[in-house]
């Protein structure tokens, strides 16, 4: 048990033993530690300290900047032009400026976690004290927290001790936001360096949050085999009273769902959420629905089938309560960071809250107790549900061709939508009566509603656009397994094997928001087509939902066709995006329980292990958010490289390598010091796709690792080249940078591979123990 | 594809796990429905084998009628010079796989229990015959195998023909079988060492010898054999045995040697056949741990399929991480299931007269291989949840480890390392000296002070 603070002062004393006169003693914290492993050199690492690590990272793959804005406005010195190698009037160069914006957005996303972290954490001591114990997976999980092993050193045992953490936390994102501030950071690489610190606390403030409510909520622990959870608008009971739940931060949900618990209710309310909220909420009572992603809010809310709706936290649309107004639903908010102008009625007694509510004197109400609120939604929804219609404010056939009959083609809608969508040309079929391009458009609408916002003749066009394949949307029934949290340590073992012999060829996790280029499904057939390929297919959030969203010929979901275990094929649904962290964590595991390197305090020679052994890949397909940033710079750190959609490129740099210049690309091999040229594996840390047949390429490539053995790099080039030729038509031209020695060519393409190789010039070279640090080197060791 | 330009459908790895049900089939081959079946590999001399010949005998794909089951055997021939009779079985096993490699076609289970389906769309494709099934064995396996310098494979689908080769067949699996079974470690002179692990764990290797199997239980002796000359640069390589210093412990000049290079210089010893002083090496995907009990002198052995606490109170994820990664623990030991079958199986430490407990399910896997008097002497979860529980139903069943505790002093245990004394608190150093400690104006600031809880000392062994 920590205890913080402690002082003490002698005026006088004396004994046999010896004389004090004004002794102050002064402590600050007294910590318990039972964990015997030795501290590792980098303990709570301050925003420098891993600075040579990230330089490594950064020599092989340099920043690749898109400038998404050629001007700095952060200042009243500015504008500032930066363009053509000019300087702002602080002095900040274009690159520097592009980094440091980068920061920026990984410090928001790292805080927003941090953040998110200290009110689970507060809320499951509140609930269960902080003596709790931590516990995500019983005796199947020997490593309960290893991001946070890893980078500050400490073991958690209870939720207590989770609160230190969470100080070192707050006071990095503090320094490293300080760090944007005008004439602090001048150059890039340092930026990046920094933002490669704010994804690693972000990693700690995920695993935090979610061992925390793992360990508190009674969620699956590390369970493969996860509940199986209704997913989709069809799934709701519209005939019962609604309740929507909008957020990340799941303590109101849980306030609500035991509420209806204790007045023997669950059967009789709905309890629905979208986005992470919705995630968590399914962990904690399996009976909820999950509606879908983030894109779903507008048209869930228009449909008006929500009865009340209660708004957490994070990608939470800010013009909500006008959304809810439109459709007379109440509104409740219960976030300090999310008020939305509502007057703070936390102090009130439920029912006159209620009231208020249902009878309209109030759109909304803040109220900052997640108890309180829960209770307050349930009284408001039994109150409002009876005498409210569920009207939505979709317009009906009719009020759709009329309103498609405004429109007068002016394409500014389609200016502004993201993904370019053919809205004029559906929006003219309409006006003739044929709504089926409208509705056609419904699978790439990543739900922003910037269209309604550009239309000069304020035609509802999102609204329309739904309305127009109704029947989709109502019809969309589906099941998703409930996110399990960590991986078991057991399973780690029992993947050696397999790996090692070549029979599993990667792990690759799809993660992040829904700002999809062409609609969820891509995500859905990209995680299909890898689980058949035997690779272990990770997930969460968002995209853990658009997984579930689809069916196969028998109508099964994804989660039905694979097993929910780490294994070879397994699609496994780890939970909400703070969930996130148990994907990294499993990737650490592996040195811990393969090599058995110490982890604690150890980052550096950890993430050399990682970066150079497992051939992890995150593609965050519909990232969107800051949060996501900070995840991705999370994965940097640690060396797994990670693929984002086309709109990722708006995250204005790529971390490319350069497969051009073998000289990048040597390791040390730990066995006699010797440096190796082991080909551009992985070729890049950070890099966006157009389409998800150019990301399924990719992915494969992105999976190799010096360390491979034959059969493993065999069957890793089997699939690179397989996926290859059937997106591209052709053999890959580099193909003869990822063979080392004759044994890596796969079997089934050797006389194409030895001519090819033959072609190249290609020689070959020998598989070190590769490393980075002159440090690993274990000649003339011992 | 150019390899497989001929063939009318697709040859690669992404089709292995397809899967064909009984509608979407064009022909079963082999299966639940017919009696006779199999496929075999057999080593002949050179002037015997056709280079490239494939026979049909019988009817082939376009001549059987959609949606029924036929009888199929399928020999393959192979020579070379480096070709031996002991790799049958590793060739074998991989008509299997390659099978699996062609669109449209499902081979499952192996030697008398083949079961293959052709999927109609396959055969619509222009997959009507079995020709190109054989070509892409022959073109597979000397891709992969490149010590087979002829091949010829044969497809027999006449039943009387299957029927008479596959009572060939069985007594060939037999013989197979009882070789591999009854080859000792004192037969060979070459061990192979496997350093496929070093990918995650650097300084780990496995010994496999004939009765050992390596930790992760994947490849034999013969596999071994067959991996070390197909790709003689690989990462399984053969060892001379070298001299054996000790045939109880199981210490092998050569295999020390191996140990000493694979590990960098970390192992210097290794004994094969017991869990004390210098046991094998742990990596990190072993199958099961072998873990002393001090307090009953015997050996637990959990798998890792074990889901609860082991009888000392520990699961097997917290067993197994004080002893991966390469590690050399006395007292712990990552460890094949199928050693558990050899009768070199803890041979040093009174093999499964050592045993003490181990789950109900791993008993019953592995029960045939326990001696008949001692079967019933082995508690499993079932029977003992705790240590004091085991010493009781020890005691109860007279387990041969009692014996040991009746012998009395301390237990015969190499490599433990006294524990040294505590001081009473009377004694402590600041007084000893008559030192007085004189604190005036002081001032101590900490910004952190770690307190470690003291280990409470262990019970004494055999108390």
């Amino acid at each position: 048990m920590d205890r913080k603070g402690i002082s003490l002062k002698i005026g006088e004393f004396a004994s046999d033993v010896g004389q004090i006169r004004d002794l102050e003693l002064t402590v600050g914290r007294i910590t318990r530690d039972t964990w015997a492993e030795t501290m590792g050199p980098t303990p709570f690492p301050g925003v420098t300290a891993l600075r040579s690590w990230d330089r490594l990272l950064l020599s092989r793959y340099r920043p690749f900047y898109l400038p998404f804005c050629d001007l700095c406005c952060l200042c009243t010195y500015g504008k500032c032009d930066l363009t053509g190698g000019k300087r702002g009037a602080c002095g900040i160069d274009m690159a520097a400026q592009q980094s440091r914006i980068v920061l920026l957005a990984s410090c928001i996303g790292a805080a927003t976690h941090i953040s998110h972290a200290r009110e689970l954490v507060t809320y499951c001591i509140g609930r269960s004290g902080t003596t709790h114990r931590i516990d995500v997976g019983g005796v199947n999980v020997e490593v309960e927290a290893p991001i946070t092993r890893l980078v500050s050193g400490v073991r958690p045992e209870t939720l207590g001790d989770l609160e230190r953490v969470l100080e070192y936390l707050e006071g990095q994102v503090t320094a490293l936001l300080s760090a944007t501030h005008t004439g602090m950071e001048g150059d890039a690489l340092d930026f990046e360096s920094k933002v490669l610190h704010a994804g690693m606390i972000d990693q700690v403030g995920m695993e935090v949050a979610d061992i925390a409510q793992v360990s508190a909520l009674g969620y699956p622990k590390a369970d493969a085999d996860a509940p199986a959870v209704p997913l989709g608008m069809g799934t709701v009971d519209t005939r019962k009273p609604v309740i929507l739940v909008i957020g990340h931060n799941v303590p109101p949900a849980v306030g609500i769902i035991d509420c209806l618990h204790d007045r023997g209710l669950s059967r009789d309310v709905e309890v629905t959420g979208i986005c992470c909220s919705a995630q968590d909420m399914a962990r904690y009572a399996p009976g909820t629905k999950v509606i879908g992603p983030i894109s779903w809010q507008l048209r869930y809310v228009r449909s008006g089938i929500a009865d009340v709706i209660v708004l957490d936290e994070q990608c939470v649309r800010t013009d909500l309560l006008e959304e809810a107004r439109r459709v007379r639903s109440p509104l409740i908010v219960t976030s300090e960071k999310n008020c939305l102008g509502l007057p703070d009625r936390t102090d009130d007694a439920v029912d006159q809250i209620a009231a208020d509510l249902a009878a309209g004197r109030l759109p909304g109400a803040l109220i900052l107790d997640p108890e309180k609120a829960g209770a307050a939604a349930v009284e408001t929804v039994l109150r409002v549900a009876p005498e409210r219609k569920k009207q939505g404010v979709l317009p009906g056939l009719q009020a759709l061709t009329g309103d498609a009959d405004r429109c007068r083609g002016c394409v500014l809608c389609r200016r502004s939508c993201p993904n370019d969508l053919p809205i004029p040309e559906a929006m003219e079929q309409a006006a003739a009566g044929n709504l089926e391009p409208l509705g056609a458009l419904y699978d790439a609408c990543v739900g922003c509603g910037r269209c309604e916002e550009a239309c000069p003749r304020e035609i509802p066009v999102h609204s329309c656009i739904i309305a127009a394949c109704s029947d989709r949307l109502t019809g969309e029934t589906f099941t998703m397994r409930a996110g399990r949290g960590a991986i078991q340590d057991v399973e780690i073992r029992k993947v050696g094997g397999p790996i090692v012999l070549g029979e599993i060829p990667g792990v690759v996790a799809f993660v992040g928001c829904a700002n999809y280029p062409r609609g969820g499904n891509d995500v859905a057939e990209m995680a299909v087509e890898f689980a058949w390929r035997k690779y272990i297919v990770m997930t969460s959030g968002c995209a853990a939902m658009s997984i579930g969203m689809y069916r196969d010929g028998d109508g099964k979901s994804p989660y039905e066709m694979f097993p929910g275990a780490f294994e070879a094929g397994g699609i496994v649904n780890v939970g909400s995006c703070v969930a996130n962290a148990h994907i990294a964590g499993a990737a650490v595991k592996i040195a811990s329980i393969f090599a058995r390197r110490n982890l604690r305090a150890n980052y550096e020679e950890i993430a050399d292990y990682v970066y150079n052994r497992v051939g992890a890949v995150g593609v965050a397909w519909g990232a969107m958010s800051q949060k996501a940033a900070a995840i991705a710079s999370g994965f940097w750190r640690l060396g797994i490289p990670v693929i984002v959609g086309p709109h990722g490129s708006k995250y204005r740099r790529m971390l490319l390598g350069r497969a051009d210049r073998p000289e990048d690309w040597c390791v040390y091999d730990a066995r006699t010091g010797e440096k190796v040229q082991v080909g551009p594996v992985p070729e890049h840390l950070f890099c966006a796709a157009e389409t998800r047949e150019e990301a399924m390429v990719l992915t494969a490539k992105l999976c190799m690792r010096p360390n491979d053995t034959t059969r493993g790099r065999a069957l890793k080039l089997t699939h690179y080249m397989d996926l290859h030729r059937r997106h591209y038509g052709m053999v890959p031209e580099d193909l003869h940078l990822f063979v080392r020695t004759p044994a890596d060519i796969p079997i089934t393409m050797k006389d194409e591979v030895q001519r090819i190789l033959a072609e190249k010039g290609w020689e070959e070279t020998t598989i070190p123990d590769p490393t980075l640090l002159l440090r690993m080197i274990r000649a003339g060791k011992g | 594809m150019e390899m497989f330009s001929d063939i009318p459908v697709e040859v690669g790895l992404v089709h292995e796990g397809e899967r064909i049900r009984r509608k979407e089939m064009q022909v079963e081959l082999g299966g639940p429905d017919i009696p006779d079946k199999f496929e075999l590999v057999r080593v002949r001399e050179m002037d015997r084998v056709e280079q490239g010949k494939i026979s049909i005998e019988g009817p082939d794909l376009s001549e059987m009628e959609q949606g029924k089951a036929y009888p199929l055997g399928i020999l393959v021939e192979v020579a070379g010079p480096a070709l031996e009779e002991d790799l049958e079985g590793v060739f074998e096993r991989r008509i299997h796989e390659y099978c699996n490699y062609i669109e449209g076609v499902m081979h499952l289970n192996q030697r008398y229990d083949i079961w293959i389906r052709i999927s109609r769309k396959s055969f619509q494709k222009g997959l009507t015959s079995l020709v190109p099934i054989g070509k892409v064995l022959i073109r597979l396996f000397q891709s992969e195998l490149s010590i087979i310098d002829r091949i010829q494979v044969t497809f027999l689908t006449d039943p009387a023909k299957v029927s008479g080769m596959a009572a060939e067949a069985r007594q060939i699996y037999d013989a197979r079988d009882a070789r591999a079974r009854g080859l000792s470690d004192e037969e060979v002179d070459t061990f192979y060492a496997c350093a496929l692990c070093q990918s995650f764990a650097p300084s780990h290797i496995c010994i496999i010898t004939p009765q050992r199997f390596p930790n992760c239980g994947a490849i034999s002796w013969f596999d071994g054999r067959a991996a070390a000359r197909i790709d003689p640069k690989g990462s399984i390589y053969p060892i001379a045995k070298g001299e054996c210093t000790d045939a109880v412990k199981g210490e092998y000049g050569g295999v020390n040697e191996a140990a000493k290079k694979g590990s960098m210089g970390s192992v210097h010893r290794v004994w094969l056949y017991t869990g004390f002083g210098y046991p094998h090496t742990s990596c990190g995907c072993f199958e099961a741990i072998a873990f002393y009990i001090p307090e009953v002198e015997g050996f637990g052995i959990v798998d890792r399929g074990y889901k609860d606490v082991t009888v000392n109170g520990l699961p097997f994820s917290t067993l197994a991480d004080s002893t991966a990664g390469g590690r050399q623990v006395d007292g712990f030991h990552g460890i094949s299931i199928e050693y558990m079958r050899s009768p070199k199986f803890l041979q040093a430490d009174g093999g499964y007269g050592r045993v003490v407990w181990m789950p109900a399910e791993l008993k019953e896997r592995v029960g045939a291989f326990i001696p008949e008097e001692i079967r019933g002497c082995i508690a499993t979860d079932g029977e003992a949840k705790t240590v004091p529980d085991l010493k009781a139903y020890l005691a109860k069943v007279q387990h041969p480890v009692t014996a040991r505790w009746m012998a009395g002093g301390s237990p015969a245990r190499p490599g433990e390392i006294p524990r040294s004394a505590v001081f009473p608190a009377g004694d402590l150093p600041v007084t000893a000296g008559g030192v007085r400690i004189i604190f005036k104006n002081a001032r101590i600031h900490a910004d952190r002070v770690i307190i470690q809880p003291v280990i409470p000392r262990k019970e004494e062994k055999g108390a």
